[in-house]
């Protein structure tokens, strides 16, 4: 066992994985019924943060549990609160039970995850392997890679020219209703059109992406009374899956049988054909739960942060070093286009330009985060990384837009006398409505929403004295 | 005690008086409040905000020359 839980010196807690939270709002007993699997222990484990997976490795081979005072003692002053965190994160998950006493794993987590560790067991939680076919061999590496990136690219694709009224390949309406229902795509005027929330889902990287899509899939699959531990637990089981290998479909639950088709539209699975008995979990899928990309590198066509390719000049002029249609299409969004070449298109950021990106909800500082995070690495050598007058310029289209704000409600006017008036006025103060108010003219504004209040206090009193 | 429907706008000085111009040809301001603030008739809005994005565009130069 180590001896200390190293202190972090810097105190600010670990981010999360989006999924951790989405578990730990589940019921006690789904997760008890998800920990049967060895193979989602060890997803799950995966997605921890460093210092919650060295308390389960510490706890997971004692027999009995121990004192929390015991643990604590290993725990210096300084690591005190990343502890604590991390004690209360588990306790969440039911992995680590809170206790004041002891402290112990949770008997089928601990049980699951030390099969995963050490292998037996017939359970097939990590899916079980075909034999090669030679009369229909699998795809190799490469072909399942370009696949899986067609799929992935074809959706991203789909929402960045959903408002430049060109319709590229659409993505299957399983898709469709996902980017839907989370938010990312909005049905304005009958057409589905991308969303602010998925100008900025473009910005992340694949990963993150991915977990977002798959956790709307999650909320989605509560709602279509598919059951939740047999998702998840697909999910995972796809996770530890090996790359370039066969799956059989014959252990798979009916839920998971019906994922496959849903999985297949995001290019997580990879199937001869939608009855095929067989299938080959893409890098997608393999990835989900670990920290290498999703995407493989040696294309430059993803749309990782990793390579810049973009190069903006102070004059507003843009070059992007790609021949990809989606990076294209992103900037389409917001960039006059003007030339286009094999490996180099070349644009212009103008007024109109940006004003018709943030008529679609797209913010000033988006635009500029996705310039950064996608500057070319040339562009590094630059401070500011991007020219301070195009920045300004863009943040200044963006304040000229919004030069009118407007909110509907009340005149209160012609009080009879200043108590009066100020008596209504603290009324509505009390309330959180004055938008505006003003002393010397006996007069304030209040919103609509506190109309009826304020009216029903007058006549109150109005009635109390006449 | 009065109280009138109505919507808040609330813009620059600028603003204020391309509307106040607007307001001779066809009245909709309910009351000016200050600089800032002006109370119109609230189904006017849109018609509002749609004239003075049309006279704000009258001042800007454009690369495109469209």
């Amino acid at each position: 066992m180590p001896a200390a839980v190293v202190p972090d010196l810097n105190t600010s807690l670990p981010t999360q994985h989006t999924l951790i939270p989405f578990l730990q709002s589940q019921s006690q007993n789904t997760l008890t019924r998800l920990y049967q699997k060895p193979s989602s222990c060890l997803a799950i484990f995966r997605l921890l943060a460093p210092l919650e997976r060295q308390l389960v490795m510490n706890l997971l081979w004692l027999e009995s549990a121990i004192p929390v005072a015991t643990m604590a003692a290993w725990v210096a002053r300084d690591g005190k609160k990343l502890y604590d965190a991390a004690v209360v994160n588990l306790g969440n998950l039911h992995i680590l039970p809170s206790s004041m006493v002891k402290l112990a794993l949770n008997s089928t987590f601990k049980t699951s995850f030390r099969h995963a560790i050490t292998g037996g067991g017939t359970s097939g939680s990590f899916g079980v392997p075909v034999e090669k076919d030679d009369k229909r061999p699998a795809l190799d590496l490469g072909a399942l890679d370009s696949y899986a990136l067609e799929r992935w690219e074809t959706i991203l694709h789909y929402m960045v020219s959903s408002g430049s009224g060109q319709y590229p390949s659409k993505p299957s309406q399983g898709v469709l209703y996902l980017l839907q229902r989370s938010g990312l795509m909005a049905n304005i005027h009958g057409a589905l059109q991308i969303t602010s929330f998925g100008f900025q889902f473009l910005l992340n990287s694949p990963h993150e992406q991915l977990w977002n899509l798959l956790l709307q899939y999650l909320h989605m699959a509560e709602e279509r009374q598919m059951d939740l531990v047999e998702v998840l637990s697909f999910l995972f089981m796809l996770s530890t899956m090996e790359l370039g290998r066969e799956y059989s479909t014959e252990h798979l639950s009916e839920t998971q049988k019906a994922m496959l088709e849903d999985l297949r539209d995001y290019g997580l699975i990879w199937q001869r054909k939608p009855n095929s008995r067989r299938f080959n979990p893409t890098r997608l899928a393999t990835t989900l739960t670990s920290s290498s990309p999703p995407l493989p590198t040696s294309t430059t066509t993803s749309s990782g942060p990793a390579e810049g390719f973009i190069i903006l000049e102070t004059n507003y002029r843009l070059y992007a070093y790609t021949d990809n249609p989606l990076q294209t299409a992103v900037l389409n969004l917001f960039v006059t286009l003007k030339y286009r070449f094999p490996n180099l298109v070349v644009g212009t950021i103008t007024r109109d330009s940006v004003k018709k990106a943030l008529q679609s909800g797209i913010s000033s500082d988006q635009i500029i985060s996705y310039l950064s995070t996608h500057a070319h690495p040339q562009m590094r050598k630059n401070n500011p990384l991007l020219p301070v007058t195009v920045q300004d310029q863009i943040r200044l289209w963006e304040l000229e837009k919004n030069r009118l704000k407007s909110q509907e409600g009340y005149l209160y006017t012609a009080f009879a006398s200043q108590a009066d008036y100020e008596l209504v006025l603290n009324y509505a103060k009390q309330l959180n409505t004055v938008l505006w108010e003003n002393t010397a003219k006996r007069c304030f504004f209040g919103s609509l929403d506190g109309h009826a209040n304020i009216r029903g206090f007058i006549e109150r009193r109005t009635g109390a004295t006449g | 005690m009065r109280a009138i429907k109505g919507v808040l706008l609330q813009c620059d000085p600028a603003v204020k008086q391309i509307l106040l111009a607007m307001n001779e040809k066809q009245s909709f301001i309910i009351e000016e409040l200050d600089d800032y603030h002006l109370v119109i008739k609230a189904d006017e809005e849109y018609r509002i905000r749609r004239e003075l994005e049309a006279e704000l565009e009258k001042n800007t130069y454009s690369l495109e020359g469209s």
